[in-house]
């Protein structure tokens, strides 16, 4: 699979209408084998373009390529001034890891990173987040406690009910979370996955980098690929936000900037106390049969909600227990 | 009270393990600790992880911890959570017995709730024991490792 995505050729595409291959050849400076060349890789790696005789191409069903000027015109006044840097990248190996390489922000701002293509995008232990590119928003924000706040172990829950308020600022419905922090669809697919790196001492200084991934479409060919991954350990078939909801990609980044910038100072002052109550608002499983699986095997039980840390509450033969730690999937029964 | 004593003392509290000691001398008293005031890592202790099966789970924890420790500093796990030695499974562990680590170096992640904790070394030294397996599940303040 090839790496980078020749997103200038993207770019001329994202129109929606028929090109010919001499005619984005001479916009690019290109030969017309060259062209077809990158029009094979980006197929390959999942961009749905047709090709018709004497028509030339088509991205069929384009969607707005990342833009910072776009992204930073659409940004509230707190945010602006919070963002110390906003990085769009045509493809990097993951947003997150880009971010955690850099030097921490200094308190009270954020770095943010965006990539059109990611070629190593994670999930949980080294499970990856495969993603088209375009298809969807990658997306990580970089963040310095000064200390650690109350709560601190509700930071990866919290950022999911802030990016799903986000979400729906732009124009989504239907979402609901699941332990700990993905963000479903209407049908009960996974829309979106959060990572959260930390790194620093205990009790000093910490680095939070938050690492989202959003799909906002997504070709058959992916999903079945998914399916097929083991290592995906999906519950049911991913979603997509798709047309007519698909907002704007520079708008949902910028909803999604302004939603940690003014939620990662609030958490810094007061910790997860202050988004348990919006979180257990948006519970895909509570009074749910669930099964939660962990290295030393599964327990089955029901989903009570969270504590006050953001600990699943398992019911269990009429007792709860706090699930934090482990290995932890929670598949709802069926 | 003596510089070098409080000096003393504070090598004392990082070899033992003990989170803060106070010291009355006197009418001079000196408290130290190993946390800021207020800023004791915020994963409480008394939540547990979900009851492992309890029999299997017992036996290579005190396993782990039963060989006597050899001496040095001991790195504690600020979380409870789940222990891996690498950034994913198959890669190289970041440390094993016999590294050499710097202050700053990544020693081995918990894992809470997808939050991925890179725990570093507050020393610089050789890693002499590793004290948890990979894809265990640790307690607050449980000792990780041993650096000297």
């Amino acid at each position: 699979m090839s790496g980078t995505p020749d997103l200038a050729l993207l770019a001329l595409l994202s129109d929606g209408r028929w090109h010919s291959g001499e005619a984005l050849g001479q916009a690019l400076g290109k030969s017309r084998a060259a062209v077809w060349k990158g029009i094979s890789a980006l197929r390959q790696l999942g961009v749905d373009i047709e090709a018709a005789t004497g028509r030339g191409y088509r991205w069929a069903q384009p969607v707005e390529l990342l833009d910072p000027e776009r992204i930073r015109a659409r940004l509230s006044s707190g945010t602006l001034s919070m963002l110390a840097s906003l990085e769009v990248l045509a493809s990097c190996d993951s947003t997150s890891a880009r971010l955690q390489a850099a030097p921490a922000p200094e308190p009270g701002c954020i770095h943010a990173c965006l990539a059109e293509y990611q070629t190593g995008g994670r999930g949980r232990r080294g499970r990856r987040w495969l993603s088209p590119p375009a298809a969807g928003l990658c997306l990580s924000v970089g963040w310095s406690f000064v200390q650690p706040p109350p709560g601190l172990a509700g930071l990866g829950l919290a950022a999911g009910v802030i990016a799903l308020e986000a979400m729906e600022a732009s124009g989504a419905r239907g979402l609901s979370l699941k332990w700990p922090n993905d963000i479903l669809g209407p049908g009960g697919g996974k829309l979106a996955g959060i990572l959260v790196d930390l790194r620093g001492e205990s009790g000093g200084p910490l680095a939070a980098v938050i690492g989202l991934g959003v799909n906002l479409s997504l070709p058959p060919a992916l999903v079945d690929g998914l399916a097929a991954e083991a290592n995906a350990r999906l519950a049911g078939t991913p979603e997509a936000l798709l047309a007519p909801a698909v907002p704007l990609r520079n708008e949902l980044a910028a909803r999604l900037l302004d939603g940690f910038a003014a939620g990662l100072d609030r958490f810094a002052r007061s910790g997860f106390a202050a988004f348990a109550d919006r979180w257990r608002g948006r519970d895909a499983l509570s009074g749910q049969p669930v099964r939660v699986i962990l290295p030393s095997g599964e327990w089955e039980g029901i989903a009570r909600g969270i504590d006050a840390d953001g600990a699943l509450l398992l019911e269990r033969d009429g007792e709860l227990a706090s699930v934090l730690a482990g290995d932890v999937s929670l598949r709802v029964r069926g | 009270m003596d510089i070098r004593k409080v000096k003393k003392l504070i090598e004392l509290l990082e070899e033992s393990g003990i989170a803060e000691i106070e010291i009355k001398e006197g009418e001079e008293a000196v408290r130290i600790s190993r946390y800021p005031a207020g800023a004791l890592p915020t994963m409480p202790a008394p939540v547990m992880p979900v009851v492992q099966a309890p029999a299997p789970a017992a036996a290579p924890q005190a396993a782990a911890e039963a060989p006597e420790e050899p001496a040095g500093h001991r790195v504690t796990s600020p979380m409870v959570g789940t222990y891996y030695e690498a950034s994913a499974p198959g890669a190289a562990p970041f440390v094993q017995v016999g590294s050499e680590v710097q202050v700053g170096d990544t020693l081995c992640i918990i894992e809470a709730m997808k939050m991925m904790n890179q725990i570093e070394s507050d020393v610089a030294g050789r890693v002499k024991a590793v004290l948890v397996g990979n894809g265990e599940a640790v307690e607050f303040g449980q000792p990780l490792f041993i650096i000297g």
